[in-house]
C-alpha cells in the first residue's frame, strides 16, 4: 500500500543520516525517503553484495492486548498463530510480537486490497473495543540484501541467524549493534533478504553502523528504487 | 557468555536482560499486621540462596520470573508471572531460533 510523490509531512527517521548523502529523494505515504544514491547500476551491485535500505515509510499499524488476536482475525486480517512468528499476504507483513502484539506493514504495492485493509485499519477506535490497544509505531525499517548479509549480522548480532538456525517464518527479538530490534528474514522479488526494526529514534545511528560493516564487506546504501520499480521517478 | 532463557524467546545473551529485583510474596495490605507489612516493604533476606526475581527481557519487553541460586549463580527455571515453571531446562530449545517450547497459542 503505496502512494508516491505526494507533499512530505514527515521525514524518515534515518533523515540526519542521509544527509552528507545527497540521495534523490522521493515522498512515499507522506515520508520523504531516499530513492536512489548512486544510479541503478552501482546500486544494483552493491544489492547483490550488501545493500542496505531504508523502507521507514512502509505503512505499519501496531496493536496489542488479550483481545488484539480475535479482533484482527474480525477485520478479515490472517494472523501468524505461534508467537514470535510473521505471515505475508499480498502486500503486507504481520509480525506477531511475543504472544498478544502484532505489527501489521504494508510493502510497497499498488494492491487495492492491502490499501483497504490499512484503511479500515487506521479507523480503529480503542475506545469501542475492550481489550484492544493500538501501538503508535515510529519505527526505523530497513531491507538488508546480498551475498555477505550474514557476515554483516554475525558482526551485529549475538545469535546465529543463519537458514539453518533461524526457522523460516520466525521473527526474533534481539539486539543488533546493541540496539533492541526486531529481525526476521522473507523473500522479497524472489530474493532473499533480511528486514529490521529498530525504534526511530535510534534510526539515524542504525543505519549509519548498518553502513559501516556494509561498506567494509563491499556493500553499501541502496535507494528504495532499486527494491521497487514503481518508485523510478 | 552467559545466556539466560527468556520463557517468551528462548535462549539469549545476558546482555538483552535487565534484573529486576526479588520477587517476594506480597502480604493482603488488608489483613496484614504492621510488622508484617513492614518487613515486606524495608526488610530483605540477603543471605545466598535459591530466590525469585523479576527479570525483563529488553528487546522483547517480556518481564518474567526467574528462579536463581544466588550463591552458584545457576538459574534454575524462569517461567512469566502466574505460569507454572517448567521443570529445569525443560523449556530450552533445541538450538533452532523459534523452535522453543508451548509457542501455539489461542487466537
Amino acid at each position: 500500500m503505496s502512494t508516491i510523490n505526494q507533499r512530505p509531512v514527515s521525514n524518515t527517521p534515518i533523515a540526519y543520516g542521509l544527509m552528507s548523502l545527497s540521495p534523490t529523494m522521493g515522498v512515499i505515504n507522506g515520508m520523504e525517503v531516499a530513492l536512489e544514491f548512486e544510479g541503478a547500476l552501482i546500486e544494483g551491485n552493491r544489492k547483490s553484495i550488501l545493500g542496505v535500505t531504508d523502507v521507514s515509510c512502509f505503512a505499519s499499524f501496531g496493536i496489542k492486548g488479550t483481545e488484539a488476536a480475535s479482533w484482527l482475525m474480525s477485520q478479515s486480517i490472517q494472523i501468524p498463530m505461534n508467537r514470535n512468528t510473521w505471515v505475508e499476504h499480498e502486500g503486507y507483513l504481520v509480525l506477531r510480537l511475543g504472544g498478544s502484539e502484532f505489527l501489521i506493514e504494508g510493502q510497497y504495492s499498488e494492491d487495492q486490497y492491502s490499501h483497504e485493509i490499512f484503511e479500515k485499519l487506521a479507523r480503529f477506535n480503542q475506545a469501542t473495543v475492550a481489550g484492544v490497544y493500538k501501538v503508535q509505531r515510529a519505527d526505523a525499517a530497513f531491507i538488508l540484501s546480498g551475498s555477505e548479509v550474514l557476515n554483516m549480522l554475525s558482526e551485529l548480532c549475538m545469535l546465529d541467524l543463519r537458514d539453518s538456525a533461524l526457522a523460516s517464518n520466525t521473527l526474533v527479538m534481539t539486539q543488533l549493534a546493541s540496539i533492541s530490534a526486531i529481525l526476521l528474514r522473507h523473500q522479497l522479488n524472489g530474493e532473499q533478504v533480511y528486514r529490521v526494526w529498530c525504534d526511530g529514534t535510534y534510526g539515524a545511528y542504525m543505519w549509519n553502523m548498518l553502513l559501516e560493516v556494509a561498506r567494509e564487506l563491499g556493500g553499501g546504501a541502496v535507494g528504495l528504487a532499486s527494491h521497487f520499480r514503481g518508485t523510478h521517478k | 557468555m552467559k545466556l539466560l532463557n527468556c520463557p517468551m524467546n528462548g535462549l539469549r545473551p545476558l546482555g538483552e536482560f535487565i534484573y529486576g529485583g526479588e520477587y517476594r510474596e506480597m502480604p493482603n495490605p488488608n489483613n496484614s499486621s504492621d510488622l508484617e507489612w513492614a518487613s515486606y516493604v524495608h526488610y530483605r533476606d540477603n543471605a545466598p540462596g535459591v530466590k525469585k526475581e523479576w527479570w525483563f527481557h529488553s528487546p522483547s519487553g517480556t518481564w518474567f520470573i526467574a528462579e536463581r541460586n544466588t550463591l552458584s549463580d545457576e538459574v534454575l527455571n524462569t517461567y512469566l508471572f502466574g505460569k507454572a515453571p517448567f521443570p529445569k531446562n525443560e523449556n530450552l530449545s533445541d538450538g533452532k531460533l523459534g523452535d522453543e517450547k508451548n509457542t501455539e497459542l489461542s487466537a
